[in-house]
């Protein structure tokens, strides 16, 4: 059987998802990116290869998406790179094909996505910092003492949730200290957080777009039970959060290798290969452009990072 | 008569320095540096010493002030315009008198314009014997450098994305640019464009039947100072789209067509929304009623009267449903952001092409 | 009919003026309520969020009034003192129609567009006959109007100038535009927390306009703007009588952002603190910064 793998590496967590040609899940993990997203994918592979044991699976062809798809294409010998926004939209328009908004939350960026007709026709990501993302949420949860995973079914208890300011990191966790010094209860802060959090991204992200249903949720961020009544409350519809919503983008990845057509070879094996990357700053402008190579067993596959041809590196030697 | 005291500098601005370095040293007999290129230190450099959350072109000016002083100049200049850009001048003078620098301002914001005194004393800043005749000579040619540049730039910005061997416009026009910085007069600035206008046009380019259109607009610095947005139209091609732009020089300066703008954008803006807010708007409609497939907005952080345009834009891409992308860049914004966004944006705009 | 009138940006410099023109006009009118935490929320819900907060509260306001009246009060005026203006406010009709679009709102404005002394009497003029008003009628009330603002501001630059030669406490200059000293969210927290401290809060603002921008010429010869120059004269002229200036601004003000700093440049010996007001955290924890400041001042001059 014929298998596509879609790869999504975020700064904080990494995705994979392998799908046959009727875009059935076949394997995925989701796992921490620990800030080193090159072990993160072999991990990662080496969790899919388990999964797929026994199940007669040929990869012939990899998709990667994220903050770190060049590096990790160059990896995996990818088929196709592409960026987080196409490919999240091309995941959920392909599981919910009457799809007309997206909103996405992941670790460190949200972003809102609209649909006309399986069409992206507008797009938004935050611009300004982490703010009201998942990192944001899941140090706040750690400040409070609660775990990340109970945060959404505390928040649903409160009846009053206080008003928080959520638009700078810094300030969200002042006001935080603030509001629970002077009693505030503790679900009440929390549901204040996840209502922080949507008033953030509506102001933000969603404004002057066209939201209108149907609407998914996605991206790690939808787990969470208090953000997603927060998000009804708000726009007044129902939001839908998809079981596999925190694999969409690789999902979406993965769908787009496939249709790319184009095969190259590709094996479990390269989660034992050696992999380097260096980084050096090119001395030869004031640019000082930041310049990555990659290197396969000491030989060298790619590089990127220069913004003229002075910085070039020569790939092949 | 030729002064040997002054160097002047006008800050790196798109490709015109050979129009500012014309006029210097052929109409006012100074000599003339042209500011290295921006680079992050430029930037990096005009941050340090600026106010905060002062607009960025400003930072970028600044940081081209320091560079050319460093490098021996000591007659600065700087225009005046409906914004901010009023005060750049004063601001920058007094910043680096701050820092220790000795040097001339020659700032156009203090020109009365009403008054030939006030124009001649602030022109002996640049020279004390400097000849009305050979300034007024020199505007000529000043005019048509800057006309040709935006002639060749247009051409290249429509043309450069379906070039059939990679790298051959930049090459041709820089090898062009070269040349003009060191033109001696308007004759040979004609002879140079008749030469370049064919090796340009000449360039082979494959375009397919069916071209991506996307139209260019924001602030005056912004949109073109091609360092301060992340050379987005040079992005923009490599995706092979077709990039259009209104806001140069020739269209402001030369030819101003303020108030022709003003009425394209009278449905949505009855009124002067100061600055270059209301070409920002004109241009949208007119991208808009050409059928264009996308728009991009690109602005410094704060920058007032292109936030007031915003939720204008914002209407416009509702009424003929046409994808408006907005940038608004300070000096700390993420490159990796920005080409995410506009892999995005193309993807975005091929399948709306093709659908 | 009744006109709405936002309590923001422009009203602040000319309530009097308004509030009796309109009276005397035979008009009925209503004013949107002090700035509360829901018009800001509103504002912000309104506007692109890099939006100056003064601006904000203006759309806020008008959500609070669209409904309650006919017509939206929102004059255009690109000059002012002769100078130029911030470019929002030659941008604010067209702004508050667009933001508002779909509610299909009214709007009721006079457009001063160019620097002549009789510009806004022209254009009160033409809002008259808009509002078909007989001739004689608007320049009456209009006469009368004005005085009263200028009444008003004489008083009030009196009284001013009176604590300033008597007062024995610490006396601290707020540099602030009209429309943010005079705010209740923004200006006001800061006016109290200034007495709190046992200082005398002096209101640049409130010094004669004429005077002061008189004297900002001494301080810089191209600052464009009428309001700055107005504020920038006011420390030119009172900087012996002061013992520190509060620079409050609001985020992300284009004119503060530049001449904040160039005051900071030019007045070197006496201790400056900035305060920059925004939409999410307000005059929250200005508290302990107005008091290291005072301390500051205490200190120079021996007191502590």
């Amino acid at each position: 059987m014929r298998g596509y793998l879609g790869i999504d590496i975020g700064s904080i967590s990494t995705k994979g998802v392998v799908i046959d040609e009727n875009n059935n899940i076949l394997a995925s993990e989701y796992l921490w990116t620990e800030g080193d997203p090159m072990n993160a994918v072999k991990r990662l592979l080496k969790v899919l290869e388990k999964q797929l044991q026994g199940k007669d699976v040929n990869i012939v062809s990899v998709g990667t998406t994220g903050s770190a798809r060049k590096l990790i294409g160059a990896m995996t010998n990818a088929s196709v790179v592409k960026n987080e926004i196409t490919a999240h939209a091309i995941g959920t328009t392909t599981l919910h094909p009457d799809v007309r908004t997206i909103f996405e939350i992941g670790g460190q960026d949200s972003k809102i996505i609209i649909i006309d007709n399986g069409f992206v026709v507008d797009y938004a990501m935050n611009t300004l910092c982490a703010a009201g993302t998942g990192s944001f949420l899941s140090s706040q949860a750690h400040r409070l003492g609660v775990s990340v995973e109970d945060f959404g079914e505390i928040a649903l208890t409160s009846k009053s949730p206080t008003n928080i300011a959520a638009r700078c990191t810094v300030f969200a966790e002042s006001d935080l200290v603030h509001k629970a010094q002077i009693g505030h209860k503790k679900e009440d802060i929390i549901a204040g957080l996840c209502k922080a959090v949507v008033t953030n991204y509506i102001n933000n992200i969603g404004k002057g777009k066209r939201i209108q249903s149907p609407i998914v949720f996605q991206g790690g961020v939808s787990k969470n039970v208090g953000v997603k009544k927060a998000f009804e409350d708000a726009v007044g519809a129902e939001v839908l959060v998809d079981p596999n919503g925190h694999l969409m983008g690789a999902f979406g990845v993965a769908v787009l290798a496939k249709k790319s057509g184009i095969e190259k070879p590709f094996s479990f094996d390269v989660a034992d290969i050696e992999f380097k990357t260096t980084g050096f700053e090119c001395p030869k402008c004031a640019n000082h452009c930041e310049i990555i190579c990659v290197f396969k067993d000491d030989v060298l596959i790619d590089s990127w990072g220069n913004k003229c041809d002075n910085g070039a590196v020569k790939i092949g030697q | 008569m030729i002064n040997n005291e002054n160097i002047a500098c006008f800050p790196q601005w798109a490709n015109y320095a050979c129009a500012f370095k014309y006029i210097c040293e052929k109409g006012f007999e100074t000599k003339y540096i042209i500011p290295p290129p921006i680079t992050k230190k430029t930037i990096e450099l005009g941050s340090k010493y600026s106010p905060d959350y002062v607009c960025a072109p400003f930072k970028y000016c600044l940081g081209c002030y320091i560079e050319a002083l460093e490098q021996g100049a000591n007659c600065l200049m700087q225009i005046y315009g409906g914004c901010r850009l009023n005060y750049y001048g004063e601001l920058a003078e007094v910043i680096l008198k701050d820092m220790g620098y000795q040097f001339k301002f020659f700032n156009m914001a203090d020109i009365n314009f009403k008054s030939i005194k006030s124009i001649v004393e602030h022109f002996k800043i640049i020279n004390p014997n400097f000849s009305l005749v050979k300034v007024a000579k020199s505007i000529p040619v000043m005019m048509n450098i800057i006309k040709t540049i935006d002639k060749f730039e247009d051409y290249i910005r429509l043309n450069v994305g379906f070039e059939v061997n990679e790298g051959e416009f930049e090459k041709t026009y820089n090898e062009f640019l070269q040349k003009l910085n060191n033109l001696k007069n308007g004759k040979q600035l004609k002879q140079l464009k008749k030469i370049y206008w064919k090796k340009l046009t000449n360039i082979k380019v494959n375009k397919p039947s069916k071209i991506i259109k996307v139209g260019m607009i924001g602030d005056y610095y912004t949109v073109q100072e091609p360092f301060s947005n992340y050379f987005m139209e040079k992005e923009l091609a490599k995706f092979g789209m077709e990039i259009h732009r209104y806001m140069n020089l020739t269209n402001t300066l030369i030819h101003n067509k303020g108030k022709e703008r003003k009425n394209v954008a009278k449905k949505y803006a009855k009124y002067n929304l100061g600055a270059t807010a209301n070409f920002t708007v004109a241009e949208a409609i007119d991208f808009a009623k050409n059928k264009f497939d996308g728009i991009i907005q690109v602005k410094s952080f704060g920058c007032t009267p292109e936030i007031d345009a915003m939720p204008i834009l914002q209407n416009v891409s509702k009424d003929f449903n046409i994808p408006i992308l907005h940038f608004s860049f300070d000096s700390q914004t993420s490159e990796t952001g920005v080409k995410t966004r506009l892999e995005a944006f193309y993807d975005m705009v091929e399948a709306r092409n093709k659908g | 009919m009744k006109v709405g009138i936002p309590r923001a940006l422009l009203y602040f410099k000319n309530e009097k003026f308004w509030t009796t023109l309109f009276k005397e006009m035979g008009i009925e009118y209503i004013l949107s309520p002090e700035t509360n935490k829901e018009i800001i929320n509103d504002g912000a819900n309104l506007a692109i969020d890099e939006t100056c907060l003064p601006t904000k509260i203006l759309l806020g306001s008008i959500n609070w009034l669209i409904d309650k009246c006919d017509y939206i009060f929102i004059p255009r005026i690109a000059y002012a003192h002769g100078q130029q203006m911030c470019t929002k406010f030659l941008a604010q009709t067209d702004l508050v129609y667009n933001t508002f679009r779909d509610r299909n709102p009214k709007l009721l404005f006079y457009d001063i567009d160019n620097k002549k002394v009789t510009a806004e009497r022209k254009a009160i003029l033409k809002m008259g006959k808009f509002l078909h008003i007989p001739k004689n009628h608007v320049k009456l009330a209009y006469i009368l109007a004005k005085q009263t603002q200028l009444y008003y501001e004489m008083f009030r630059c009196e009284s001013q100038e009176n604590v300033v030669k008597n007062s024995n406490k610490n006396k601290i200059l707020i540099v602030a535009h009209a429309y943010n000293i005079k705010d209740k969210y923004v200006g006001e927290p800061i006016i109290e927390a200034v007495k709190n401290l046992n200082c005398e809060p002096i209101i640049a603002e409130y010094f004669n306009a004429e005077q002061c921008i008189q004297a900002s010429r001494n301080v810089s010869k191209t600052l464009p703007w009428g309001y700055n120059r107005h504020l920038v004269g006011a420390i030119e002229m009172y900087k012996d009588n002061i013992d520190g200036i509060i620079l409050l601004t609001t985020f992300p003000c284009g004119p503060d952002s530049m001449v904040n700093d160039m005051i900071i440049r030019k007045y070197k010996n006496i201790p400056i603190i900035t305060l920059t007001v925004d939409t999410q955290d307000g005059t929250a924890g200005m508290q302990t910064r107005l008091e290291s400041f005072v301390d500051i001042i205490n200190f120079k001059k021996g007191n502590l």
